[in-house]
């Protein structure tokens, strides 16, 4: 019989992926356009980027004219759309520069930043969690618990200005920002760059992680399940493995999504604090400047981004609880 | 980060915390009120330094005279800024916006938050599947952003700042809410109290709120030092209240250009910032058994 | 402890990290290294690479002088020198320019400079859709003809004694050039690199170049939108040379051996701009009260501590018609309050004061309320962002009155526009501006703009509260940098590393 479960757990794991994915598309694409109509509805003049004191109103008339926001909204919604059916982003009113090309060049530093503090995160918190669970009675338990709880009350560019000021001001070991003009032709140069901010978002991260691991580890070693199954004979760790890390493993996952989905243009304090030409940084000038294409691309590919992280977190979820499989909805 | 909105504590995003059926008198409930208490005076110190502020500070806040960037001394305990302004001052008008902003953020959090999570909480089928779907999209839609098109549309203010934090801590409230209220929906009484005839208004009186107002307390309260992070961060960025803004994050701002020569302006804002977030959150911790002692774990 | 463990792992990869990959070489030996790539540190990124389509300040400071050159060259010191125009020659009835362009000058794409390509540079700052902050000075131009290649005749309208000095900020581009936004096609010593925009943006030596050679390899100009960050930059010597400091705070950090501090001149003043179309600043003695009533000398101590000038009008020490007219409007809170009774207002007024919301105005807002505030006048802040500001105040006039900086050189003249956002309106004053720009002489010119300056101060029509210094820091390893910055051109050609 066993064959037959899995071919239908399959399927029905297949259609539940075709549902998420079409849902995913459409719900980037409402996104898209509401955020479109909203930053025309929006105060402001992006011409007023282009212009300087000394500039006539025919100057000013240009400006707008070139950029295209003296039409009306219908008009330059549908080149709009098009492009986008093209995938191509315009270009942006104040650079010229073609939006797409900007945008992989700012995800190039803060992709692997986001991903390596969020590796590190993991490699702290997970084994500090657990520890600080399993010997929460002890004073070193708690020293942990406490340790993350302070971890959680700091904030992120507090850490990252007391980094900067001793490890790149004070003993000059790390550059104090900035990031090398060629990219990841030298990796090395380039991971230093990132080294004290990725240590600084994983800090934050580790201690917020810290306190989701140890929860649900408390409730693993509280639990039922895992007293029966040890009194039935298993072995601690085997229980643990196997009845465990499945049930505790399911929120942690969805926690973890989100962690990893917000610190993608949440990082933008860090990025301010070593001058990182990341995405958030792109996306504060660009709201600064009014420069509409830009903000629209940088918000499609972060929702993109988070989107498909919540599908994946979804995906890990049902794939270590086999329960969840062959629900239904989500 | 979890420094802007996101939920860093288990309670905070639905999932109940590893709850044993707790006997009072015991260590776990006597660790409990240990940290309801040093809670209670760390945001107490808060409170009263703030309120203070309000009638008398060492010296007024726009005063430059101290010279600038001086070392603490007898007449500057801490020292003044680039300006010649007093920091204790300074810090005690931050410690003023920091509760306001925390307040404001979790009062228009809250009462947006339940009431949506109570109408989704109801919602059957396609309609409960949108709205979850609907609050995850908001959810996972960064702070941040949601504070920059907030002062680009409305101007840079402490209201600006409290509306978009408001706005996105609703979104995690009213998740919590429908699970709660979902729950809550399920048991038996409720059932046997509608087939006696009750209306609904009063189900949610008397059944539904009492039964979900412990946890969201609890999570209010969590909710509430993240708002204060939050706000820092914003004015950290130059999104928060234009100057001479006073709110910790714009005092450490200001601080960073002169770290090496003037540690202490860098210093003391972020130690007060966490004595204040770690105060909530023992409050937070001390309540939720408290509130409810004789929880059980759920999945 | 698992988390010790786990921080000395942490530590020791950092530390490894620090380990490989180096930082800027140092070439150790005191003289000059030909080979040398200046690292330059700012705070203004161009926006785009085109002065005409709204590149901003950020894209004189990268390529005036360093990729393009014009016919005229601004120094650092304020001459008009000739460059591209190796002479010119006036009509006597002044005109007609003829200008003779320098032989075996080639574009960086190889293309030989001719005079269409002047032409064409010229009619691109003073076309239709021009977003050059220097199109309305150009605009006197009546033709260009370009009898041969190497000679450029321009007709006036009307006489224009500063035409020269304008010409200085009109790039010569090839005019077959695309792209201009993005990619450039100039004369200078350098080319351009790449360009990687919120990064850097870096110039290569042009092997071509007609003139003297750079002193060194190539400049890399790093952007930051934040001062701390820039200023760590040249503190661990990822950038050599600051080209603009903007508050004296961090200077302390850098006053030792390994760094020079230089406190140049600076065209950049920050106003007290009235709406002098809008009661009460009609008046010209509620002008003057509120000008006396400022403590100028206080507020600039407190924003740049020993640093900066005191002025008493529009112009700057720099411009040829400067004077020291600190004492029309004296700090005197006596006579304030005389001169505001007898303008009719001698319980004082309210109103609104339209703040940007970036640094120095919100501190000089607050300063002016508190000294206003003596004198019985209450001042309501209005912080607004730099996009308001253009919509609100520059276009609608919508205000009473407002705070704002204004960077250029020679910009009395907009006193003699009576429909510029301030609204001073003095038909004397704008016929000697008038008359000043159809000038003979230079010697007229100055007589009849100095007469400009008196007046203005006289009728308080802004009150002008202070000149910013101009302060660039760098290494002591670097010298012949700019220190001026004059219109915010960094040239990078005289730069020597050691």
């Amino acid at each position: 019989m066993k064959p037959v479960t899995v071919r239908r757990a399959r399927g029905s794991l297949g259609r539940y992926l075709l549902r998420r994915l079409a849902f995913l598309l459409v719900s980037l694409l409402l996104a898209s356009v509401v955020l479109f109509l909203l930053l025309r509805l929006l105060p402001g003049d992006p011409a007023n980027a282009l212009l300087s004191v000394g500039a006539t109103p025919e100057q000013i008339e240009a400006a707008r004219h070139r950029i295209g926001t003296d039409r009306p909204l219908a008009e330059q919604f549908l080149p709009w759309l098009g492009d986008l059916a093209t995938f191509s982003f315009g270009t942006s009113f104040v650079s010229s520069l073609p939006v797409g090309p900007e945008i992989a060049s700012r995800l190039a530093v803060t992709v692997p930043l986001t991903l390596l503090a969020f590796l590190l995160a993991l490699v702290i918190a997970v084994p500090v969690g657990f520890v600080a669970a399993w010997r929460s009675r002890t004073w070193y338990g708690s020293l942990l618990s406490g340790l993350s709880q302070l971890g959680i009350a700091v904030p992120a560019f507090w850490i990252g200005i007391l980094l900067v000021t001793v490890f790149a001001l004070q003993w000059r070991v790390l550059p104090a920002g900035g990031f090398p003009s060629d990219d990841w032709a030298s990796a090395p140069d380039a991971l230093r760059s990132l080294a004290l901010p990725i240590v600084t978002i994983a800090l934050v991260m580790s201690a917020s992680l810290i306190r989701y691991v140890r929860s649900a580890t408390l409730d693993v070693l509280g639990s039922d399940y895992l007293r029966t199954a040890r009194s039935l004979g298993s072995s601690f760790v085997g229980a643990v493995w196997r009845h465990g890390v499945r049930n505790g493993a399911v929120p942690v996952v969805s926690i973890l999504g989100i962690e990893l989905a917000t610190t993608f243009l949440g990082a933008v304090v860090v990025e301010s604090v070593f001058a990182l030409p990341g995405l958030g940084s792109l996306l504060v000038q660009a709201i600064d400047q009014h420069d509409y294409p830009v903000i629209q691309g940088v918000l499609f590919v972060s929702t993109l981004a988070v989107l498909v992280i919540g599908f994946l977190a979804d995906l890990a979820q049902r794939l270590i609880d086999p329960r969840l499989r062959s629900g239904v909805g989500t | 980060m979890s420094g802007l909105g996101s939920a860093s504590e288990p309670a905070a995003l639905g999932e109940p915390e590893a709850g044993t059926v707790v006997a009072p008198g015991s260590r776990r409930s006597r660790r409990r009120s240990v940290a309801l208490v040093v809670g209670g005076v760390l945001v107490g110190l808060v409170v009263l330094v703030a309120v203070v502020s309000l009638f008398w500070t060492p010296y007024p806040p726009d005063d430059t005279t101290g010279g600038r960037l001086s070392a603490p001394d007898g007449a500057h305990w801490l020292g003044t800024d680039k300006l010649g302004r007093d920091l204790v001052t300074r810090l005690m008008i931050g410690a003023r916006i920091a509760l306001q902003t925390g307040a404001g953020a979790v009062l228009l959090g809250g009462v947006l938050g339940v009431l949506a999570g109570l109408a989704a909480g109801f919602a059957q089928r396609w309609l409960d599947d949108t709205l979850a779907a609907l609050l995850d999209i908001l959810i996972a839609f960064p702070t941040l952003l949601l504070a920059m098109l907030v002062v680009a549309a409305r101007g840079a203010s402490l209201a600006s700042a409290v509306l978009a934090i408001g706005l996105a801590m609703s979104a995690i409230v009213a998740r919590l809410t429908r699970v709660l209220v979902k729950r809550v929906l399920a048991q038996d009484y409720i059932t046997a109290s509608r087939t006696s005839g009750t209306s609904w208004p009063r189900v949610i009186v008397e059944h539904v709120l009492p039964n979900v107002w412990p946890t969201l307390v609890v999570n209010l309260a969590l909710q509430f030092g993240l708002a204060v992070l939050a706000e820092a961060s914003l004015s950290y960025l130059g999104l928060g209240p234009p100057p001479p803004n006073a709110s910790w994050g714009q005092l450490l701002q200001e601080a960073q250009a002169t770290v090496l020569t003037a540690p202490i302006g860098a210093i003391a804002p972020g130690v007060a910032l966490v004595l204040l977030v770690v105060g909530v959150n023992l409050i937070a911790d001390g309540l939720r058994d408290v509130a409810d002692p004789t929880r059980r774990r759920s999945s | 402890m698992k988390r010790k463990a786990v921080i000395g792992g942490i530590l020791t990869a950092v530390l490894a990290l620090a380990a490989c990959g180096g930082g800027n070489g140092d070439s150790g030996s005191g003289s000059a290294d030909a080979n040398a790539t200046i690292q330059v540190g700012s705070l203004y990124e161009p926006q785009n690479l085109d002065n005409t389509n709204g590149g901003g300040q950020g894209v004189t400071e990268a390529f005036n002088g360093n990729v393009y050159e014009g016919l005229f060259r601004l120094t650092d010191d304020g001459e008009v020198e000739p460059l591209l125009a190796e002479k010119h020659e006036v009509s006597p009835d002044g005109l007609t320019y003829t200008f003779t362009l320098r032989d075996g000058v080639k574009f960086h794409s190889g293309k030989a400079l001719t005079s269409a390509d002047v032409k064409y540079s010229i009619e691109k700052v003073t076309a239709e859709n021009s977003q050059s902050a220097r199109k309305s000075q150009l605009e006197v131009i009546k033709s260009i003809a370009t009898p041969d290649a190497r000679t450029v005749v321009v007709t006036l309208a009307s006489k224009s004694i500063s035409f020269v000095y304008n010409l200085s900020y009109v790039w010569v581009i090839n005019d077959q050039a695309k792209n201009l936004s993005t990619s450039e096609d100039g004369t200078g010593p350098y080319r351009l690199g790449a360009w990687k925009r919120g990064s850097t943006l870096t110039l290569t030596k042009f092997d071509g170049y007609w003139g003297t050679k750079p002193s060194n390899s190539g400049v890399v100009f790093h952007y930051f939108t934040e001062a701390t960050a820039l200023n760590n930059a040249l503190l661990t010597n990822q950038v050599d040379v600051v080209t603009s400091e903007q508050s004296p705070d961090a200077l302390k950090q850098f006053d030792n051996a390994d760094y020079k501090i230089t406190n140049g001149k600076s065209t950049t003043k920050l106003l007290l701009a009235f709406n002098d179309k809008v009661a009460p600043f009609t008046k010209v003695g509620v002008r003057k009260a509120v000008s006396s009533a400022i403590d100028d000398k206080k507020l600039l101590e407190s924003v740049w501590g020993e640093y900066g000038t005191l002025i008493g009008s529009m112009v700057p020490p720099t411009d040829p018609w400067y004077e020291d007219l600190t004492k029309v409007n004296p700090y005197d809170v006596a006579l304030a309050k005389k001169e505001l009774a007898a303008a009719g207002y001698p319980n004082g007024f309210t109103f609104t004061l339209d703040t940007p919301n970036y640094d120095p105005h919100p501190t000089a807002a607050t300063f002016i309320k508190s000294e206003l505030a003596k004198v019985g006048i209450t001042v309501n802040i209005n912080v607004i962002t730099a996009d308001e500001w253009y919509t609100k105040v520059y276009k609608n006039h919508d205000f009473t009155a407002t705070l704002q900086e204004h960077v250029n050189d020679r910009d009395v003249v907009w006193y003699g526009d009576p429909t510029f956002y301030w609204g001073y309106d003095n038909p004397q004053v704008a016929t000697w501006v008038k008359q000043a720009e159809q000038s003979d002489t230079e010697a007229q010119q100055t007589a009849l703009l100095k007469k400009v300056n008196q007046q203005i101060a006289r009728d308080a029509a802004s009150d002008w509260l202070y000149l910013y210094p101009q302060i660039v820091v760098a290494s002591s390893k670097l010298s012949g940098y700019p220190v001026n910055g004059l219109n915010s051109q960094f040239y990078a050609y005289g730069i020597t590393k050691s």
